[in-house]
């Protein structure tokens, strides 16, 4: 399974306005960033030069993975308004 | 339209348009809120529906007008480790006979056709809608308010059907806040591949299906993988406890690779066109980690209640939040005839869940959520029965052993004796 190919393989309809934000000055001095290995999209990235971590919400599946496993309170996650995200076609 | 209903769903899934469908019947004013542009949107499992008597009552015959797969009368489940796979397979030819044991469907259209009957009974069906917050009237909820719109749905009782993140649940203040160890993410792809060849790679004929677990083949991580065959396509994935995949280091998909490369399963799908990837979380810390299920004016049904269980052979979670949707409407049409929606009045959900096989299951493999976490359990017990059967097959001109005497041999050199009968402790109370 290549992770690069998910927006070509499930249907997303993307909202200008992202439903997860992520605290980046808490996830700077994260011991673990585990929600970058945990997303099964891949959403998560983290920049070894920048100490920043940035999230591609336009192809998060909205399973919650991320959400849970963050034990630091730095993810702003809700679901994304009505008729956006994730459009699941067959499955 | 009118702004206030009798009762508020939330969520088209199973759970949520099966209560939709029983109120609607009893004459009431429905609606159900759906985040998604159509029901089954925003959901995915494994793939396999288990026969539900609730869902053959109310519509009966449904194998016939809905849109399903195939029958699973195949049944496999496989101990896998990197070069070898011993099965156990077993076919019923009674599971390809109505009421058929399980069928294979795909949610985005199952659920579509589910809320579908349930619109036809005169429940009103609101999609692009995604619940924000609940609306409380002394000291019980009295409907929600909706993402990114003005106004707000009003009701005598709300129904909570709003699947794993249940946020409902949580601003009702009925759920903790989750633990990694509670739940297993599901990632699955779907791959496509023509109904013959899937015939004839899985010796199915007409409509039937096959239904295989995999222990062994997710990358040590406390688990398993799963593959249905649809009629067209299969689905291939796996579930894995998230502290598990959070304590490995590793990536889910690289994870599910390990299985996608297996000898024994890389030429089941040789040749297949990936369609779709999905994710989703799984209740899987049973009745335990359940939250509350009622407050006042509000009931939790189905994954947002975290019914679902598993215990390594069943895994269960549909039929439970169909079963428990109608439960909670049979408790709503109650309430609603006495005009008392107070959490005394609703904890009589509670008792019929708990009378039902859904709790009573959870009971009966409370014990499973701990053996599940057993990492032998997904790595060096299927390597152990692969050893086993390698050096009973295993033809060199040696003197062979008796079965027996091989096997402990294996197992005292492989988990040791103190592990051997603390992990028989551990299955023996959550199986036998």
């Amino acid at each position: 399974m290549n992770v690069e190919n998910l927006p070509q393989l499930t249907q997303f309809q993307v909202d200008e306005q992202p439903h997860i934000i992520v605290n980046k000055e808490i996830c700077r001095d994260c011991d673990h960033r585990a929600c970058v290995l945990t997303c099964p999209a891949n959403c998560y990235t983290f920049d070894e030069e920048t100490k920043l971590l940035s999230v591609v919400y336009e192809t998060c599946l909205e399973c919650g993975a991320c959400y849970v496993i963050c034990d630091k309170g730095a993810l702003d996650w809700s679901y994304p308004r009505g008729g956006y995200g994730v459009c699941y076609r067959l499955t | 339209m009118a702004k206030y209903f009798d009762v508020i769903i939330v969520g088209a899934g199973p759970a949520g348009s099966m209560a939709a469908l029983k109120l609607a019947r009893a004459g009431l004013n429905v609606c159900m809120l759906e985040r998604g542009q159509h029901p089954g949107a925003k959901n995915m499992f494994g793939g396999l529906l288990h026969n539900t008597p609730v869902l053959n009552e109310m519509l009966p015959s449904f194998w016939e007008r809905a849109p399903l797969e195939r029958y699973v009368y195949k049944k496999v489940l496989a101990f896998m480790t990197p070069d070898s796979a011993v099965s156990l397979t077993f076919e019923n030819g009674n599971f390809e006979q109505p009421p058929y044991n399980g069928c294979t469907v795909f949610r985005p259209a199952f659920d579509s056709w589910l809320a579908g009957e349930a619109v036809k009974e005169g429940a009103l069906l609101l999609c692009d809608c995604t619940a924000e917050d609940l609306i409380r009237k002394n000291g019980q909820i009295s409907g929600v308010t909706v993402k990114g719109r003005e106004g707000e749905l009003r009701g005598n009782i709300v129904i909570a059907a709003d699947g794993v993140m249940s946020f409902m649940a949580e601003k009702a203040g009925l759920r903790r806040d989750f633990r990694p160890g509670d739940l297993g993410v599901g990632i699955k792809l779907l791959l496509g591949l023509p109904e013959d060849t899937i015939n004839e790679r899985f010796h199915l004929v007409r409509d039937e299906g096959a239904d295989i677990s995999f222990l062994g083949t997710t990358g040590g991580l406390c688990g398993g993988s799963f593959l249905y065959t649809n009629r067209e396509s299969i689905s291939v994935g796996m579930v894995v406890h998230l502290d598990s995949l959070k304590a490995s280091g590793q990536a889910p998909y690289d994870v599910l690779d390990e299985l996608l490369e297996h000898p024994q399963v890389k030429k089941l799908i040789k040749g297949a066109v990936p369609l779709e990837y999905s994710a989703h979380l799984i209740p899987e810390g049973g009745i335990k980690s359940m939250p509350h299920v009622y407050t006042g004016g509000m009931m939790v049904a189905g994954d947002a209640a975290g019914l679902c269980y598993t215990n390594g052979i069943n895994l269960e979670g549909i039929n439970l939040a169909m079963t428990s949707g109608v439960l909670a409407a049979e408790t709503a049409i109650e309430a609603i005839e006495a005009g008392d929606y107070s959490a005394r009045m609703l904890s009589s959900y509670k008792k019929k869940l708990d009378g039902s096989f859904i709790i009573k299951d959870m009971k009966t493999f409370k014990n499973a959520v701990g053996m599940m976490r057993l990492e032998r359990l997904s790595r060096t017990y299927p390597q152990l029965l692969t050893d086993i059967l390698e050096k009973v097959y295993r033809v060199e001109g040696t003197p062979r052993s008796k079965l027996l005497r091989l096997a402990r041999k294996e197992a005292l050199k492989k988990i040791g004796l103190k592990g051997l009968v603390s992990d028989g402790i551990k299955i023996g109370r959550s199986l036998l």
